[in-house]
């Protein structure tokens, strides 16, 4: 192919889910690799196949390569630990492939074959993203990656004893006085799997010269990085010539915890990873669930979410043109001040559905918590009134301006090509000219049926992020437009009492009301045993959720793909040879929050 | 010339300008919040005394209370005289401005000024203005930290780029009054056609005194989104006010010092007939000025470091050279 022909299929995104081709796909490979394909599956229409981990390197390279396969896009690295349901080999490595041209998803699982000893080939060479999730995998599941050229921990710490997502971790360090005392020689145990008081010595990152270069550790203490990130950065001069992030500060255990609660209860924590992204998070994760439980939330409660995900977006797009403006621009500039007020009306607006402004949890399982107020849609049609002109204002303060042109143009330059290795979603991967936007390529809550644009630009610098998010803003107002427009009446929960409580007033006349009431409250959701992977467009890019249930009503395992954690890799690529400063717009362009990043 | 002449006056005289400046530098931070605040559709301090009157005074008690800490790795001597270095020079340039026309007090006369009257005091105004970055270059250098050192760097870089294109501007004010006492420059008539020509050049002169007091957009040596505080990053407490203060009294005197060298100074209607209006006049149009400084700095993004450099040396340097040249002619030309 040529340059132009390459660039051209790069770009190309189909937006027809190809549900018949994912099983010609799975059908393929059982002919091309008989020997190594163990099992397939398909599971509420995603495709699962088992492949040995001595081939796996091998297949890998051919569904990449292979003109009729083409998965390109490694959207997701996670494993879980079988231990408990009582499965051979007791490791699993599970890959989300999608492939942007032929708009497939595949899910592939690698067993490791040594229990004591895990070990599946590594896949950097063939998805450079995988470099963080396997480093993620080994240090939360213990399963070693042959080939991976970094393989340490990421998120807990260096001299961490264990691997926390192991079924056979030990529990504990927070004792439980109600349920035990203190006398209880089961407690003796406790607390000794915390981190001792002494840190191991810093040790400056392999291959960084502190002899030639100066090494400067940001953070994670530092007013731009955004929260608790730590970047050792290597300099020549003020010329970058290595940036290692440090992860792992804000580390809080979120999928390890969701196994130890029912279903419903994990919305709340969702909330709480990317703090800016709540109502997207919420539903992400429930859409998740209502896959694996098979039901779908009634048109009015599509309908709300949609608003919701959409002003949620819009909300975050300010706080982060505030915070980016601000970073380039000093804390002076008064963009930041703008752009909060106008989220400050979103804020309200969540207020007055949930009472809640950040963390709000609005989005339930089977539907929404409650039906929106009679007040909002008034409310929700000013702020749709005067937004747009809003919008101008700030292209006004920066579009055009020579001097934010000379700051982003140019910096931290990625091609459609990096940006898919890379596994970048979201603005990122707009910016650089692929219209990849989970929103088309799997709609979910009716998305089929809005007409938006996919926002794109073609430089893949700051400057077009930039501009793919200020677009971004544009086409949210629009979809909000026609949801408002066409907001359906009926239900905003789905009538089943297996998954949302009976109304209130049917409790006092009907016994079988009161019955389900009490189960759900006391036993919660059980869904059937399975697997799902679920992702939707948040404002970062691919939010997805990973559940295999046990069948029980709390999940075997949950993985969250955050798009901050993903992009953030693209930070070294981005930032080498660049001048310190343009450090900071990198960190600001690629939008992070680090709750999501650690988790 | 008595020893009243030569000690008490300049003494009273002296103590006065320090205690108005220091103040006036206090009520300029409260200005620039409540200004930017403004902007950015806040209310800025309002919580200490009326209308936050009292903010400047808060802030002062605060730092002044907080302990002395001396960081264990850096060089102990240089790093207390970094802040003095800093702070000496901002209130030194004040000597040569004239607050207003000569006063009759008890028979003596009495100039409203320190030295303005010598015949080099446009060269002291460039020369003091320089010995600023000794202030921040050793800060930058005694904290042995990293981020100071680059903060540092970055400033003795900006100070040297920036100077140059200043010199050549005062140099054109030069050649238009012919004279580097700046008293003189306030008192003598100018024809119409000079006035405006300094005005022409004034936006070259307020970019270079934008980046020589280190404000916004041109605000290297203490991005904080980049260098935590750039060179005061090690700095806390009473020395940190010191710098602090500092800045601001360097906004404060090179405003003032660039309404006497562009816009007449004290001059204005009815002076002759009061002359205690001067000093009003001179400190309306110092704070025009200042207004500028926070407007510039509400409204426009920073530079970054190198970006600034260019801009320096291939556009300003240029200009000021040029802008030189047509003053040589029109200076032969008109008069």
């Amino acid at each position: 192919m040529s340059a132009e022909q390459v660039v051209q299929a790069l770009t190309d995104v189909s937006y027809k889910p190809d549900g018949e081709g994912e099983r010609r796909v799975v059908e393929m490979l059982r002919q091309q690799f008989p020997d190594a394909v163990l099992a397939t599956e398909e599971f509420r229409g995603d495709q699962i196949v088992t492949v040995r981990a001595d081939r796996w390197r091998e297949i890998a390279r051919f569904l990449r390569d292979d003109p009729d396969m083409r998965f390109n896009l490694l959207v997701d690295v996670t494993s879980y630990d079988r231990l408990k349901l009582n499965q051979r080999p007791r490791f699993v490595v599970v890959y989300q492939l999608h492939s942007i041209p032929y708009n497939r998803r595949l899910r592939v699982q690698v067993p490791a074959d040594d229990d004591q000893n895990p070990t599946v080939p590594s896949v950097v060479p063939i998805w450079p993203t995988a470099n963080w999730h396997e480093r993620e995998v080994y240090d939360l599941m213990g399963i070693r990656f042959e080939g991976h050229p970094n393989l340490k921990r990421i998120l807990m710490p260096p001299n961490w004893e264990g691997h926390p997502l192991r079924k056979d971790y030990p529990l504990g360090g927070e004792p439980v006085p109600f349920t035990v005392t203190w006398s209880n020689p089961e407690f003796e145990h406790l607390g000794r799997q915390i981190l001792k008081p002494e840190f191991p010595p810093e040790e400056i990152p392999p291959g960084m010269d502190p002899e030639r270069h100066i090494i400067v550790n940001m953070g994670p203490q530092h007013p731009s990085t955004h929260g608790v990130l730590r970047l050792i950065v290597e300099l020549e001069g003020e010329t970058i010539v290595r940036v290692e992030p440090d992860l792992g500060y804000l580390h809080s255990g979120f999928e390890k915890q969701a196994e130890h609660i029912r279903y419903k209860d994990f919305v709340y924590y969702t909330d709480r990873m990317d703090y800016t992204q709540a109502m997207n998070n919420n539903l992400g994760y429930v859409l998740a669930v209502e896959k694996l439980l098979g039901v779908e939330a009634p048109p009015r409660a599509q309908a709300i979410r949609v608003i919701m995900s959409e002003l949620q977006r819009l909300a975050a797009h300010l706080l982060w043109l505030g915070t980016h403006s601000m970073d380039l621009g000093g804390v002076g500039l008064s963009l930041m001040m703008y752009a909060f007020r106008e989220r400050e009306a979103i804020l309200d607006m969540f207020e007055m559905v949930c009472g809640a402004r950040l963390t709000v949890s609005y989005i339930r399982i089977g539907g929404v918590w409650k039906d929106i107020p009679p007040a909002f849609e008034r409310r929700l049609q000013e702020f749709l009134d005067y937004m747009p002109a809003r919008i101008d204002e700030y292209e006004r303060m920066l579009t055009d301006n020579p001097i934010w042109k000379k700051r982003t143009i140019g910096i931290g330059k990625l091609t459609a090509d990096q940006a898919i290795s890379l596994g970048l979603t979201g603005p990122m991967l707009r910016a650089t000219g692929v219209a990849y936007d989970v929103r088309r390529v799997r709609p979910y809550c009716g998305y089929e049926n809005y007409d938006f644009d996919v926002v794109t630009a073609t430089d893949g610098d700051a400057y077009a992020r930039y501009l793919v998010r200020i677009g971004e803003m544009r086409q949210s107002l629009r979809i909000i437009r026609q949801a408002l427009a066409g907001l359906p009446e009926g239900p905003v929960q789905v009538p089943n009492p297996k998954v949302t409580p009976p109304p209130r007033e049917r409790l006092d006349v009907s016994m079988e009301a009161l019955i389900h009431h009490f189960k759900l409250w006391t036993e919660g959701i059980t869904p059937p045993p399975g697997q799902v992977y679920h992702s939707i467009e948040n404002q970062k890019g691919e939010y997805g959720i990973f559940i295999v249930s046990d069948g029980s009503n709390m999940p075997y395992r949950v993985h969250v793909r955050g798009p901050s954690f993903v992009n953030l890799q693209a930070l070294n690529p981005m930032s080498r040879g660049h001048l310190i400063a343009d450090l900071i717009t990198n960190i600001g362009s690629i939008d992070i929050v680090l709750g999501e990043v650690d988790r | 010339m008595d020893w009243v002449d030569l000690v008490v006056i300049p003494i009273i005289k002296g103590a006065l300008i320090l205690f108005i400046l220091l103040t006036a530098t206090a009520y300029l931070t409260l200005f620039e919040r409540k200004l930017i605040a403004r902007f950015q559709v806040r209310l800025g301090p309002n919580r200490a005394g009326p209308f936050g009157l009292l903010q400047p005074l808060a802030d002062a008690v605060k730092l002044f209370f907080k302990e002395e800490v001396v960081p264990g790795h850096v060089n102990k001597p240089v790093y207390l005289l970094a802040p003095m270095m800093a702070m000496v020079p901002a209130i030194a340039l004040f000597a040569v401005v004239p607050l207003g026309p000569d006063l009759s007090l008890f028979g003596r006369r009495i100039p409203l000024h320190m030295g303005g009257d010598v015949n080099v005091a446009l060269l002291y105004v460039l020369a003091i203005a320089s010995v600023g970055t000794y202030g921040v270059m050793l800060a930058g250098w005694a904290s042995n930290n990293n981020y100071s050192l680059l903060g540092a760097m970055r400033t003795s870089a900006q100070m040297i780029s920036y100077e140059l294109p200043m010199a050549i501007i005062v140099a054109s004010l030069l050649l238009v009054t012919g004279t580097m006492s700046v008293v003189e420059i306030v008192e003598q008539p100018r024809p119409l056609w000079a006035w405006l020509w300094l005005w022409l050049g004034f936006p070259l002169y307020f970019i270079t005194m934008l980046a020589e007091s280190n404000r916004a957009p041109f605000d290297f040596p203490e991005t904080e989104n980049e260098l935590i505080a750039g060179y005061q990053t090690e700095y806390g407490g009473f020395k940190f006010a010191v710098f602090y203060i500092s800045e601001y009294l360097h906004m404060l005197t090179s405003s003032a010092v660039a309404v006497t060298l562009f816009f007449g100074g004290w001059r204005g209607p009815f002076v002759d007939q009061f002359p205690l209006l001067g000093p009003v006049y001179l400190a309306l149009k110092t704070v025009a000025i200042l207004f500028l400084y926070v407007w510039v700095r509400a409204s426009i993004p920073r530079l970054r470091y190198d970006q600034l450099m260019s801009f320096g040396w291939k556009y300003l340097l240029p200009w000021s050279l040029l802008y030189l040249a047509v003053t040589a002619v029109l200076v032969v030309a008109l008069s």
